[in-house]
């Protein structure tokens, strides 16, 4: 069972922590805690993947649903310290250029 | 028990409902048994079914405690709940004037009885949920509630395993039928859903010396994908002879692509999609990728190079647009198009190509191929659906 850290900053970041396998069973679980933080009002929002082993295409379905999310609520989805077999996922589907991982979680929103 | 409570025309509706279940021949009873194994546990019972009346025959596709399949139906309790469509508690049938006269009462083996009617989607009553005790009991409180739990989740597996399945027959009745060989080329796929029915889809086919192909990845699993994946299938079809007559793919694919989208976006889905057109004389091959990225194109002399672009899936942007790209393929070059459930089977995902392309360059033919990576799939258990098309060029005979 794939567990998530979901904390909000002081800056007001949502930063989500999933470990493990982002599959089509831990993926229904990250989509709602994405739409839950922007319910609350935290739009601009860290998915932490650096406890992340596999992103099938369910997992990559919350990431693009929650970034859609996101900025219709006028912030953006951010992702972080994403393994190289995860980045491979997203060149593979042509997704890195608006899933484009950051280095580090704090730096997620520098730009 | 008489039959005069039951309609004839409810009874009817009843028997048809049970028969569109298709459950009746299933020899795969497992999902079932361990159900009412649970509920034996759980409730402390010597003996619990799940009963499905058949004609005159009550017929247990799970049970826990019994030697036998099936009992005359006129002899089971389960005759009785289904024909009053409510929760029967027996606490003790010796006292019940509606069982006492029961073979299995009269016996002494049954006292206890609890029996949940399960319905189809459409109301009918399929089948029951009972259990039953050698000795009175009662059954109150939280256990009745876990019965009613269990008896609902009993209902489910009736009617999701066989709509899942239906659906899986319908799904891969959509595929193509036969493999294309023509002029010294052949063209053939294979789908192997994770579950019954699943979101990848392949389709092919010939408009005299031009051959189109199509292999789609809908996000997610089970019925779900397997509609939007109908739906873009659907979709795709409207345009093979235009593309086949030499229309634009990008400009095809990005006019395909944004119909979808707001079919995707209220599912919440996307698709990659590669899809290509094969001149088979001189062997051009026009192809777009939507995010698929998994084309390996193995050349005569044996070196691998990917067919893939920088284009985004469908239902990702609404603006997003898609560009044709082409390829030569050789006499005695290959190609092969998979789905993303192949990248789970491997040892490496990072360099997929590597295993695959030697599998390309061993295989005999197009069925060797498919055959090789069925193989894969069988021993891998993969989390997802493996689809394939594999189009092998001859190295004569290519006209």
């Amino acid at each position: 069972m794939t567990e998530f850290g979901v904390e909000t900053r002081a800056d007001g970041v949502g930063v989500v922590t999933p470990e493990g396998r982002l599959n089509m069973v831990s993926a229904r679980r990250l989509r709602e805690v994405l739409v839950g933080l922007v319910e609350r009002g935290t739009s601009r929002i860290v998915v932490d993947l650096g406890e992340t082993t596999f992103v099938d295409s369910s997992g990559l379905g919350a990431l693009i649903g929650g970034l859609k999310t996101a900025r219709q609520a006028g912030g953006d989805l951010r992702v972080a310290r994403v393994s190289p077999a995860v980045l491979s996922v997203f060149e593979l589907t042509n997704l890195d250029r608006i899933l484009r991982p950051r280095p580090s979680v704090d730096g997620a929103f520098d730009d | 028990m008489t039959s005069g409570a039951r309609t004839e025309a409810v009874e009817r509706h009843r028997q048809r409902a049970v028969e569109s279940l298709q459950l009746l021949d299933d020899p795969q009873t497992e999902r079932f048994d361990r159900l009412t194994r649970m509920a034996r546990t759980m409730f402390g019972v010597p003996l619990s079914t799940i009963t499905v009346l058949d004609g005159d025959r009550a017929w247990f596709p799970g049970s826990a405690g019994l030697d036998v399949t099936e009992a005359p139906r006129n002899e089971t309790f389960c005759d009785r709940t289904t024909a009053e469509d409510q929760l029967i508690l027996v606490e003790d049938a010796t006292q019940d004037e509606r069982f006492k006269d029961l073979p299995a009462v009269r016996a002494g083996a049954i006292r206890f009885y609890a029996g949940q009617p399960l319905h189809d989607p459409a109301g009918h009553v399929i089948g029951t949920f009972c259990l039953y005790d050698s000795r009175p009991r009662t059954l109150e409180g939280d256990l009745l509630v876990a019965f009613l739990d269990l008896a609902c989740w009993a209902q489910q597996e009736l009617t999701a395993s066989s709509e899942m399945r239906q659906a899986g027959q319908v799904q891969a009745s959509m595929l193509p039928a036969h493999p294309i060989r023509a002029h010294g080329w052949e063209i053939a796929g294979a789908c192997v859903p994770a579950l019954a029915v699943g979101g990848d889809f392949y389709d092919h086919g010939l408009a005299g010396d031009v051959a189109h192909l199509s292999l789609a990845d809908v996000m997610g699993k089970g019925t779900g994908a397997a509609l939007v994946g109908a739906g873009v299938r659907a979709a795709l079809r409207a345009t093979d002879d235009e593309v086949a007559g030499g229309a634009d793919l990008g400009a095809t694919t990005t006019r395909v692509a944004r119909s979808l989208i707001s079919d995707l976006e209220r599912a919440t889905s996307f698709v990659t999609l590669f899809r290509a057109v094969l001149d088979l004389r001189d062997g051009t091959v026009r192809y777009v990728d939507a995010g698929s990225g998994l084309c390996l194109l193995v050349e005569p002399d044996g070196t691998t190079r990917r067919l893939s672009s920088r284009d985004r899936p469908f239902g990702i942007l609404d603006d997003d647009s898609w560009t044709e790209h082409t390829a030569t393929m050789a006499p005695g070059a290959r190609l092969l198009v998979l789905s993303d459930g192949v990248l789970d089977l491997l040892d490496d995902p990072l360099t997929w190509w590597e295993p695959l392309a030697e599998l390309v360059r061993a295989a005999r033919d197009t069925t060797d191929l498919l055959a090789a990576l069925a193989r894969l799939s069988r021993d891998g258990v993969p989390l997802d659906d493996v689809t394939a098309v594999a189009v092998f060029r001859g190295t004569e005979g290519g006209r």
